[in-house]
């Protein structure tokens, strides 16, 4: 037979890639759900991590299956709230069918303008304690970083954060992940929500006693400045909801806060401090 | 096992070694050496896609229109490539993202194309297989060695154990792609200086 | 017994055929160190100029004396600033003095040994290049590098950098900045900062509000966050590398080095040119609010174009080539300076890169001119 006809060209490439990529639909399809599995397993355990739910030398020990019943035992509800704080729907929690927001690119783009974000808040439960998972994602040196960040039920205090990276320099900017002492130090630290400024990560280290700082990694410049914008974005976004938690657990003292009036904590102890938007402003304090 | 198919085993894993002599591949052993376990994941990997590939395109290398040759093997290679790929995200997915693109890359890998073209179009399915599997292996021992003291020296441990002592300070430039590069031309210079064959006048 | 003829009677020994023939090189080295050799040239000659290697390098190394004496008192000036001391003149250079001679016993020991084994190993002459680079190596590190490192990095300049090319004057990279970048990408820690530029005691005391920041530390702050007056980068009463800091010694060697016509005016002229360049559009198109100029004073730019850029082994050897490649220093220096906090010193990566593109340099000039000429043939 003439291999080289035109004829026999086409009939035998078009058989050829018809079989590969039959083959390919195959493995893919069988692949699939152990790939979601995995994916799934891998945002959760960072969460845990974050929530501090599960040590890191325990989590490494979970298989995928460990991981996703932990989420669902531990997770009291999870929701996606838009740019005001409020919520706009709930995410299933049910094992077996876990829903997860794992769009935080996109997210990322929602919450610099390009539409109405709708960023997910996970709450666990620990030991009877609300904790409030908060995602965050920005641009390192070479690539993404993201992470997780965890917060007491009135989200006045960091109870801990996990990040992760794509391709930082491993050695310097990979430190985020793979550097538990980076990691500690947020644990125990709160964000200053009335401010521009979130909460700083400082290059040769942050001045002792700050609330809402940590030690910057030395040699890994870049990647840390990456990461301290991402918390300062996702935080902002999550502003509203953040004030609102806090403002829930200080609401008390805090009387009746009128829109627009200087003295909204009676007292006067807020001074000029309390802007327009009081509601519930954490410098109400008493 | 003959004299013939013994030297298809042997020749590439020292003698006649992809990287070191053929200089193939060298992109993805700068890549993927920083850490042990990666290594040797894409060695296995590499391992599995040029013998796969050779079996197949040495099957079917009577029936290959020629004048589409090249594009038959591509499609052949990337198939094993995607199904590897595939695999690792299932069952290996920390090390699948430790490698990231590079598996994907193992279809660019001159290795794979090289040896279809040179040995499975024109050998029985057999040797095809052993020459693949035994080029593979000549470049994922280069792979082990060179991440060996990348991992070694780069980061004080071996597989993610920590073999040296604290009081080790982790040298930094190991980790960049450069010292690889200049590993790799330590390990020439190893052969060379062992193979005198090899010098170049 | 004069020295010569001690020297003289032992020769036999050392030649090929005697007792100890397999070191002649360490011999040589030796004897041409004490004495003007006694070899004649005895093929065609090739004279490239009348200056050999070992009054090169000889220039070259009065030309640093400066830098190296006036960074022995700064070491101990920065140590007194540190604890708010008193320290007088003379102890403030015994404390220099203790600390950079360790820093040159590493070096030449380990420099050196390399040089002499390798020489050993393939029977050629000991060359005197490395007692250069061995002078400008302690003089470009932070004074607190832990000496392993530094003896770590010279193995790796010398021998990656130097005897892997066939030893002196066949290297592509000046071994001096090829060991400092090899610390500088090894151990970033040791290397950058603001806690490494400043050598004290254990038990000292720091006072409070010191710091042992950089000019180049501080610039990414802008003008503002530079917290030393202009009259202190020139005189070098500032943290930094060791030998960099002191402008002014840097352009007493750079008058001897021109003055013997060791070190290329031209690349020296246009680099600082190039830097003047960059440092203009910098402000220019408002990058930075820091004048040109003080690129000049900070950090290694001015030493780097001094003594580093100008080696003549790994520079442009064309006329035209040195105004292209020291321009391009400058120029490239000052461009990682704005754009790269990430790398605050660009002038070991500037030198570094022009070093391996110097022969492209060369070859498109000596090819231009080729062409250029053709042509005139052509009209004639």
């Amino acid at each position: 037979m003439n291999t080289n006809s035109n004829t026999y060209t086409v009939i035998y490439t078009t058989i050829i890639v018809v079989i590969v990529a039959a083959v390919l639909a195959f493995v893919a399809m069988t692949l699939k759900p152990l790939q979601d599995a995995n994916v799934k397993a891998e945002t959760i355990s960072q969460m845990l991590s974050a929530a501090q739910l599960v040590n890191d030398s325990d989590l490494q020990k979970m298989d995928n299956r460990a991981v996703l019943s932990k989420y669902s035992e531990s997770v009291r509800t999870a929701f996606l709230i838009n740019s005001k704080g409020a919520k706009v729907r709930e995410l299933n929690t049910e094992e077996g069918s876990i829903e997860l927001a794992d769009n935080l690119k996109e997210q990322n783009y929602n919450i610099k303008g390009a539409g109405e974000p709708n960023l997910p808040v996970y709450v666990f439960d620990k030991a009877g304690e609300e904790i409030y998972v908060l995602p965050v994602y920005g641009a390192g040196l070479w690539g993404p970083v993201w992470g997780y960040i965890a917060f007491n039920a009135d989200c006045s205090k960091i109870v801990g954060a996990y990040f992760d990276h794509s391709g930082e320099t491993p050695g310097l900017g990979a430190k985020i992940k793979d550097e538990p002492s980076f990691r500690e130090q947020f644990a125990g630290k709160s964000v200053d929500v009335t401010g521009t400024k979130l909460f700083s990560i400082v290059k040769g280290g942050a001045p002792e006693g700050a609330t809402g700082a940590v030690d910057a990694i030395a040699g890994a410049t870049m990647t840390c400045k990456g990461l301290d914008a991402a918390i300062n974005t996702w935080l902002s976004a999550y502003k509203p909801f953040l004030a609102t938690q806090m403002g829930a657990s200080l609401s008390q003292g805090c009387g009746s806060c009128g829109e627009n009036s200087g003295d909204c904590c009676g007292g006067g102890d807020c001074g000029g401090s309390c802007n327009g938007s009081c509601g519930g402003n954490h410098q109400c304090n008493r | 096992m003959n004299k013939d198919l013994k030297n298809t085993l042997l020749n590439p894993i020292f003698k006649g070694n992809p990287i070191t002599v053929l200089v193939l591949g060298i992109c993805s052993s700068l890549a993927v050496t920083v850490q042990l376990k990666g290594a040797l994941v894409m060695a296995l990997s590499v391992i599995v896609v040029t013998g796969l590939s050779s079996l197949v395109v040495s099957l079917i290398r009577n029936t290959i229109p020629n004048r589409v040759r090249i594009i038959v093997q591509l499609v052949v290679v990337a198939l094993m490539v995607i199904v590897v790929d595939q695999v690792l995200k299932a069952y290996a997915y920390s090390i699948d993202k430790q490698l990231s693109v590079y598996i994907g890359l193992i279809i660019t890998n001159c290795i794979v194309m090289g040896r279809i073209e040179a040995f499975a179009l024109g050998n029985k399915p057999w040797p095809s297989f052993i020459d693949g599997v035994a080029n593979g292996a000549g470049y994922g021992l280069i792979l082990v060695i060179v991440a060996f003291f990348r991992e070694l020296l780069g980061s004080g441990t071996l597989l993610g154990f920590q073999v040296l002592p604290d009081s080790y300070v982790p040298n930094n430039l190991v980790i960049l792609p450069p010292m690889a590069l200049i590993l790799l031309g330590c390990i020439v210079w190893v052969q060379r200086a062992i193979q005198k064959d090899l010098q170049e006048k | 017994m004069s020295l010569r003829q001690t020297v003289d009677k032992i020769k036999p020994t050392f030649s090929e055929g005697g007792k100890f023939g397999w070191l002649h090189s360490t011999f040589d080295a030796f004897e041409s160190f004490l004495f003007v050799p006694d070899t004649v040239t005895k093929n065609g000659v090739h004279v490239r100029d009348s200056v050999d290697l070992k009054r090169v390098i000889t220039a070259a190394m009065v030309a640093l004396l400066p830098c190296v004496l006036f960074s022995m008192w700064n070491i101990g000036y920065q140590r007194n600033l540190a604890i708010g001391g008193d320290m007088g003149f003379w102890a403030m250079i015994w404390f220099g003095f203790l600390k950079i001679l360790p820093l040159y016993l590493v070096t030449y020991i380990v420099g050196l040994g390399i040089e002499f084994t390798s020489a050993q190993l393939r029977g050629h002459e000991v060359n005197e290049g490395f007692l250069f680079s061995g002078l400008i190596i302690p003089m470009i590190v932070p004074v607190t590098i832990p000496l392993w490192m530094l003896g770590l990095a010279v193995a790796f300049a010398v021998i990656f950098g130097k005897e892997v090319f066939g030893g002196t004057g066949m290297n592509i990279w000046n071994p001096a900045l090829l060991a400092r970048a090899f610390l500088f990408f090894s151990y970033p820690n040791q290397m950058s900062g603001d806690g490494i530029w400043v050598a004290t005691r254990k038990a000292d005391v720091i006072v409070d509000g010191f710091s042992g920041a950089t000019p180049l530390s501080q610039v990414s702050g802008g003008l503002d966050a530079i917290r030393y007056s202009v009259s202190d980068m020139f005189l070098g009463t500032i943290p930094g590398s060791v030998g960099e800091t002191c402008k002014v010694a840097i352009l007493i060697g750079a008058f001897v080095l021109i003055y013997t016509g060791v070190g290329s005016w031209k690349i020296m002229l246009s680099s600082v040119l190039g830097g003047l360049f960059v440092g203009f559009l910098g402000t220019a198109f408002g990058a930075t609010d820091v004048p040109a100029w003080y690129h000049l004073i900070m950090g290694g730019f001015l030493f780097g174009t001094v003594f580093m850029a100008t080696d003549p082994v790994t520079a442009a050897q064309t006329e035209t080539g040195k105004w292209i490649y020291g321009f391009l220093v400058g120029a490239i220096a000052v461009v990682i300076r704005l754009f790269n906090p990430g790398y605050p010193e660009g002038m070991m990566l500037s030198i570094l890169l022009l070093n391996t593109f110097a022969p492209l340099i060369d070859h498109c000039v000596v090819n231009h001119n080729i062409k250029k000429r053709l042509g005139r043939v052509k009209t004639v």
